[in-house]
C-alpha cells in the first residue's frame, strides 16, 4: 500500500479544499454575527447551480470556453450580492439577541425554502458542466493521473485562507470586523456602523459558500439534495475547527478530508462515517473545537 | 387546555378513519411524530435544542426490526423493549451531552445522530444499508392478525398511548423536576446554588425525551413496515423541532397538534404541489416571528411558554 | 358525497366549540378563529382529498400506479422510463385502450424516499380504480413494496426490480418480475469478459451502496471465481447512491492497477463517474465494464471497447428489435418526441406495459369478457409468456421472468452520432438462471469452465 501515500495525500488535499470552501463561510458568519446559518449549504448549492447554468449557456453559445472560469467567480459574486443583504436584513437581523433555538429554526426554515426554490428554478434533473475541468488537462503523479483542476482547487483554497487573514489583519474593514467580533456593544458605542459590518460579513460568507459550490461543479455533478449533504459536512468542519476560527476551519478540513480518504483506501465500508466520527472524537476531547475558546458565562 | 376540548379532539381523531380509511396511516404516523416532537419539546423547556433526536426515533425502529429478526413476535414486548432500547441509547448519549449548552449541545447532538445515520447506512450486511430492514406484522397478545386489522389495532393503541403518555408527561412537566427544567433555562447557576443538581435534572429529561422519541419511532416502524437510515438524517431531526415549535412547546398537546396539522396539510398539499418544503419553511418562519407560542399557545392560558 | 358532508360537519362542529366553551377567554378572537378554522380546514381538506370514489364495472379509465424517479440524480435513468410509459400509453390508447378502456397513469416519484413511496402505494391501492402497480425502479423500493403488494393484494409488476432477493421465497402471489433478474444479468458479464480477455488477473469493483450494487458484486465475483479461480479482486468500493464526486474513488481504483474495472453505477452517478474517470485514464489503463452503460451512450463520450449491456434484451438496435416493425416505429416515435433514442429502461417500461396489457387480455378471455378483478389479473400473469418489443418475457412458477441477455462492446459507427453496441452476444434466458428456489450463489459456485464453453461467443449475435 506504500505506493498509495502520495495519491492519498493529494486526494486528501483536494477533498479538503472543497470542504473548506463549504465551511469557511459558515464559521466566518458565526464569528461576526453569532448566528449558525443552517441555510449555508443551500447557498453553496445555489452557487453551483448558477455557475453550471452560466457555463452551459457559454457552451451553448459557442463562446470562448475560458470564459467559464470567469463565470465561476462571477456567479459567486452574483449570489452573494443578491442573497447576502436580502437574507441578513430580512431574516437574520430579526434574530439578534434571541435564543439560539430561534436562530437555528429561522435559518432552518430558510433552508427548506431555498431547497424548494432551487427545484422550482433549476429543475430536478442533475446538471453537469465540465469545460473548466477539461481545459486544464491532467498531470501524472506517481503513476496516478490527476486533474490539474484539482490542483487549482487546492491553490484557491490556500488563497482564501491567506486572503482572509490579510483582510482581517491589514485592512480597515478587517479591523472593524475584529472590533465588532470582540465586543459588539463597545463597537457600536464608539460609532462603528455594526449593521453595515453585519451585511458585509454575511455577504462575504455567502460569497465563499457560493464560490465553493461554483468551483465544485466542474468536477462533480449537481443535483437536488446537495445542499443538505454539504450542510452537515460544513457543520462538522466548523465545529472541529472551532466556530469562528478560519485557520481552524482549514485544519479541520484537512482532518476531515484525510479521514474520508483514509476510509476509502483502507476501510471502504466506513467512508461516510469518517467525517462525523472525527467530529465526535474532536468535540469530546475539546468541546469548543481545536482553536475555539470558552466565553465567560454571565451570572 | 380544557379537558373537554381535548377529549372531543381525541374522539374526532378516533372517528376520522371511519370516514376516510387511508387517513389511518397518516394519522398513525402523525401521532408517532408527535411523540418524538414531544421529546424535543421537553428539552426545549430547558432551552436545549437538539438537532439529533431523530437518532432515538431511528434507534427504536431498528430495535424493533432487529428483535423481530431475532424472533420476538409480540407487539407489547416489541414496543416495551424498543422504547427501553431508545432510552438506553439516550442515557448513554445524554450522560456526556447534557454537559453542553446552546449551540454546542445542538451540534454535538447533530454529530452523534449523523454518526448513527452513517453507520446504519454503510453497514450493509448488518442493517441492510440504505435499503433498510423490514418490520413484519407482529402478533397482538398471541393473536395473529391480518395486515389491515393490525394497522387498526396499531392506530387505536397509538391514540390510547397518546392520551396516557401525554397525561404522564403533563404530570412530569408540572412536577418539581419539570419546573426545574424551566429554571435551567432562566438561570442555571442560580439553580445550582439552590442545591439542585442541574446535570441530573437534565439527564432525566434527556432520557425521558429519548424514550418518547423512541416510542414514536417504534410506532412509525410498525406503521410503515420498513426501517431506513433516513429516519436518522439531520433534516428529520430538524422537522421534529419544527413540529414542536409549530404546535407550541407550552404544553403536551402542542406537539401532537403540530404533528397532526402538518401531516394532514401535507396529505392535502402533495396532490396539488411539489413544493412542500417551501410551504413548511415559510410556515415555520411565520410562526416563530408572529406566533412564538405556537398553535397551542392560542388555546392555552397564561402558563404556556414560548421560545 | 358523504365525505363532503362529513367535512362540513367537522368544520361546523369545531367552530361551534369556540362559542360553546368560550375559547376567546383572554385570547384575541381573531387569532383563535384563524387557528381553529385552519385546523378544521386542514382536516376537511385531508378528508376530501382522501376519499376514493366507488369502483364501477367497466371503469371510465384504467388507472395504473407507475413508480419511477422523476427528480434527482436517478432521474437520468428514471425519466426515460417515464417517457416510454407516456409514449406507450398514448400508443395503446390510440389503438382503443385495453378492452376498450383508455389507460391513464399516476406517476410516483421514488426520490421522496421509502416512507413517501410506501405511503403513496397505500394511497393508490386504497382506490379501487387503481388495479395494477408498475413498481419500482430502485431495488430498495422494490423490496419495501413487495410484502405490501401481497398484503394489500395488488398485482405489482416490477418493471426494474432486478434484485434476486425479491422473489427468493417463491411464495408471492401478486408480485411479478417479467424483466430479468440480477443473476443471469451479471453472470452474462462474467462470461463475456472471460471470452474477451481470458488472461485477466485482477478486478476492481465500484458499485453503488445498496442491494443492487452489493448483489451484482457478489454474483459477478462468484461467477468469475467459479470459472477462473485465480482471479483476484483488488478493490471493492461502494460509494453512496447519488454521490456527485468520485475523484477519490478513481484515485483508489487506479492505484490498485486492475486489469478490469467493473461497475453497475447508473443514472447521473454513472454519467458523473464516466466524465470524471475518462480524463484520468481509467478507460485506457483497464478494461472497463459498465453494466448499465447503454443508458449513457447518447449522453457522455464513451471510448471504444467498453463492455456494456442492457440487463436483458432491450437494445433498440438489436437484430431482433430491428426485425419487429412495431419496435422500429416505437424507437422512431420516441426519438421524435424526446430527442434521443430509447435506452433500455425505456424498453423495460414499454415491455412491462405490454405485459400488463397481455394480462388484461388473457384475464378477460378467461372470464368471458368481464372486467377483471385484481385477483384475476394476478392469476393471468402467473406463468404467462408475452411477446415484447425486443424478445419474449416468460414468467416462471415463482413469478420470476426469463429474459435473454445481450452483451457487447461500444463501437463508434459513422451511421450514428453516438457509439453503438457491437460484437454482441445473446444468451438464452433460461441458460443462466438457477432453478426456482435455489440459492443463486450456491448454484453459481457449482459452475465449471466447461459451462461457459457451451454458450454463444461474442460477435455471434448479428
Amino acid at each position: 500500500m506504500w505506493n498509495a501515500i502520495v495519491p492519498l495525500l493529494l486526494d486528501s488535499l483536494a477533498s479538503a479544499a472543497l470542504i473548506f470552501f463549504a465551511a469557511v463561510g459558515l464559521t466566518l458568519v458565526f464569528s461576526v454575527l453569532r448566528v449558525l446559518n443552517v441555510a449555508h449549504g443551500s447557498l453553496y448549492s445555489i452557487g453551483g447551480y448558477v455557475a453550471a447554468s452560466i457555463c452551459l449557456f457559454i457552451a451553448s453559445r459557442q463562446l470562448n470556453p475560458y470564459l467559464s472560469f470567469l463565470a465561476l467567480l462571477f456567479s459567486a459574486v452574483c449570489v452573494a450580492a443578491i442573497f447576502g443583504p436580502l437574507i441578513e436584513r430580512g431574516l437574520v437581523r430579526w434574530t439578534y439577541g434571541k435564543s439560539e433555538a430561534v436562530q437555528i429554526l429561522i435559518t432552518f426554515g430558510l433552508f427548506l425554502i431555498l431547497e424548494d426554490l432551487q427545484r422550482v428554478v433549476f429543475g430536478v434533473q442533475s446538471f453537469y458542466e465540465d469545460a473548466p475541468m477539461r481545459l486544464l488537462g491532467t498531470t501524472s503523479v506517481g503513476g496516478v493521473v490527476y486533474l490539474n483542476y484539482q490542483i487549482l482547487l487546492i491553490a484557491m483554497a490556500l488563497l482564501v485562507v491567506v486572503g482572509l487573514r490579510l483582510l482581517i489583519n491589514h485592512t480597515r474593514l478587517g479591523r472593524l470586523i475584529t472590533a465588532v467580533v470582540t465586543d459588539r456593544e463597545m463597537a457600536q458605542s464608539i460609532g462603528i456602523d455594526t449593521n453595515r459590518i453585519f451585511i458585509v460579513a454575511f455577504s462575504l460568507g455567502v460569497f465563499l459558500a457560493a464560490l465553493g459550490g461554483a468551483l465544485a461543479t466542474p468536477t462533480s455533478g449537481i443535483a437536488p439534495g446537495l445542499g443538505a449533504d454539504t450542510m452537515v459536512l460544513a457543520f462538522a468542519v466548523a465545529a472541529i475547527g472551532g466556530l469562528g476560527q478560519i485557520e481552524g476551519a482549514a485544519l479541520a478540513s484537512l482532518i476531515v478530508g484525510l479521514a474520508r480518504v483514509l476510509a476509502i483506501y483502507l476501510v471502504p465500508s466506513l467512508d461516510a462515517v469518517a467525517p462525523y466520527a472525527a467530529m465526535l472524537i474532536v468535540l469530546l476531547i475539546r468541546p469548543y473545537g481545536l482553536f475555539g475558546s470558552v466565553t465567560a458565562r454571565r451570572i | 387546555m380544557p379537558t373537554i376540548i381535548a377529549a372531543a379532539a381525541v374522539l374526532v381523531i378516533a372517528l376520522l378513519p371511519v370516514a376516510a380509511p387511508w387517513l389511518q396511516f397518516v394519522l398513525t404516523l402523525a401521532i408517532a411524530k408527535g411523540f418524538a416532537a414531544l421529546g424535543v419539546a421537553v428539552l426545549l423547556r430547558a432551552g436545549l435544542i437538539s438537532i439529533g433526536h431523530a437518532m432515538f426515533f431511528a434507534a427504536s425502529a431498528y430495535a424493533v426490526a432487529f428483535l423481530a429478526r431475532a424472533g420476538v413476535n409480540d407487539l407489547g414486548l416489541l414496543l416495551i423493549l424498543s422504547v427501553l432500547g431508545g432510552a438506553l441509547v439516550g442515557a448513554v448519549a445524554g450522560s456526556f451531552l447534557v454537559r453542553y449548552r446552546a449551540i454546542f449541545f445542538a451540534m454535538l447532538n447533530l454529530a452523534v445522530s449523523m454518526v448513527f445515520y452513517a453507520l446504519c447506512a454503510k453497514l450493509y450486511s448488518v442493517t441492510g444499508g440504505t435499503d433498510g430492514m423490514p418490520v413484519p406484522v407482529p402478533a397482538v397478545f398471541g393473536v395473529v392478525l391480518g395486515e389491515p386489522a393490525f394497522k387498526s389495532v396499531l392506530f387505536y393503541l397509538s391514540l390510547g398511548l397518546m392520551v396516557l403518555v401525554g397525561l404522564a408527561v403533563h404530570r412530569y412537566l408540572n412536577s418539581p423536576l419539570g419546573h426545574a427544567l424551566s429554571a435551567v433555562h432562566t438561570n442555571e447557576i442560580r439553580l445550582e446554588y439552590l442545591g439542585i443538581p442541574v446535570w441530573a435534572v437534565l439527564l432525566i429529561a434527556y432520557v425521558v425525551s429519548a424514550a418518547l422519541a423512541g416510542l414514536g419511532g417504534a410506532i412509525a416502524g410498525f406503521a410503515i413496515g420498513r426501517v431506513v437510515p433516513d429516519f436518522a438524517f439531520w433534516t428529520a431531526s430538524g422537522h421534529l423541532v419544527l413540529i414542536a415549535v409549530l404546535g407550541g412547546i407550552g404544553g403536551v398537546p402542542g406537539a401532537f397538534i403540530g404533528a397532526l396539522f402538518l401531516e394532514l396539510l401535507h396529505s392535502a398539499a402533495v396532490t396539488v404541489t411539489d413544493s412542500w418544503n417551501l410551504i413548511v419553511g415559510m410556515a415555520l418562519i411565520i410562526v416563530i416571528m408572529f406566533m412564538p407560542k405556537g398553535i397551542y399557545g392560542l388555546f392555552a392560558r397564561k402558563e404556556a411558554t414560548g421560545l | 358525497m358523504t365525505s363532503r358532508g362529513i367535512s362540513i360537519g367537522v368544520s361546523r362542529y369545531l367552530s361551534s366549540l369556540e362559542r360553546l366553551f368560550r375559547l376567546d377567554r383572554g385570547v384575541p378572537q381573531g387569532k383563535v378563529r384563524w387557528a381553529v378554522d385552519g385546523l378544521a380546514g386542514a382536516l376537511a381538506l385531508g378528508v376530501v382529498a382522501a376519499t376514493p370514489a366507488a369502483a364501477q364495472d367497466k371503469p371510465s379509465a384504467l388507472r395504473l400506479g407507475i413508480f419511477t424517479f422523476t427528480s434527482g440524480p436517478a432521474a437520468a435513468y428514471g425519466m426515460p422510463g417515464k417517457n416510454a410509459a407516456d409514449l406507450m400509453i398514448d400508443e395503446i390508447n390510440a389503438k382503443g385502450g385495453i378492452g376498450g378502456v383508455p389507460v391513464s397513469a399516476t406517476y410516483v416519484d421514488e426520490a421522496q424516499g421509502a416512507q413517501g413511496v410506501i405511503a403513496e402505494y397505500r394511497r393508490l391501492a386504497g382506490d379501487a380504480k387503481n388495479q395494477v402497480m408498475v413498481a419500482a425502479l430502485s431495488s430498495a423500493n422494490c423490496l419495501a413494496l413487495a410484502p405490501l403488494a401481497d398484503q394489500l393484494e395488488v398485482p405489482t409488476v416490477g418493471w426494474n426490480c432486478d434484485t434476486h432477493q425479491l422473489l427468493m421465497d417463491g411464495k408471492s402471489k401478486y408480485v411479478f418480475r417479467p424483466n430479468g433478474n440480477t443473476v443471469p444479468e451479471f453472470i452474462a458479464y462474467a462470461i463475456y469478459l472471460l471470452d474477451r480477455k481470458p488472461d485477466l488477473k485482477t478486478v476492481a469493483i465500484i458499485n453503488p451502496d445498496y442491494a443492487f450494487g452489493h448483489d451484482a458484486a457478489k454474483i459477478f465475483t462468484a461467477a468469475l471465481k467459479a470459472l477462473k479461480p485465480d482471479v483476484e479482486i483488488v478493490a471493492e468500493l461502494y460509494p453512496k447512491l447519488g454521490s456527485p464526486n468520485y475523484q477519490t474513488e478513481i484515485s483508489r481504483l487506479t492505484t490498485a492497477r486492475p486489469d478490469v474495472v467493473f461497475s453497475n453505477l447508473w443514472g447521473a452517478d454513472l454519467e458523473n463517474f464516466v466524465r470524471q474517470a475518462a480524463p484520468r485514464g481509467v478507460f485506457t489503463s483497464s478494461q472497463v465494464i459498465l453494466a448499465l452503460g447503454e443508458t449513457v451512450l447518447q449522453r457522455v463520450p464513451l471510448p471504444d471497447g467498453v463492455i456494456v449491456g442492457v440487463l436483458g434484451d432491450g437494445w433498440w438496435m438489436s437484430p431482433d428489435a430491428k426485425n419487429k416493425p412495431e419496435t422500429v416505429k416505437f424507437a422512431e416515435a420516441y426519438k421524435a418526441r424526446f430527442g434521443e433514442y430509447p435506452v433500455f429502461p425505456s424498453i423495460k417500461m414499454a415491455n412491462a406495459l405490454i405485459y400488463v396489457k397481455a394480462a388484461y387480455d388473457a384475464a378477460m378471455q378467461k372470464n368471458g369478457g368481464k372486467w377483471p378483478t385484481r385477483g384475476e389479473l394476478a392469476a393471468a400473469m402467473k406463468g404467462s409468456k408475452v411477446e415484447t418489443l425486443t424478445g419474449t418475457a416468460q414468467t416462471r412458477a415463482d413469478n420470476d421472468g426469463l429474459v435473454d441477455q445481450i452483451v457487447g462492446v461500444t463501437v463508434k459507427t459513422p451511421a450514428q452520432q453516438s457509439p453503438v453496441i457491437g460484437d454482441m452476444v445473446r444468451y438464452k434466458g433460461d441458460s443462466l438462471m438457477p432453478q426456482a428456489g435455489q440459492d443463486p450463489l450456491a448454484w453459481i459456485a457449482t459452475l465449471k469452465p466447461e459451462f461457459a464453453k457451451s454458450l454463444p461467443k461474442p460477435g455471434s449475435y448479428k
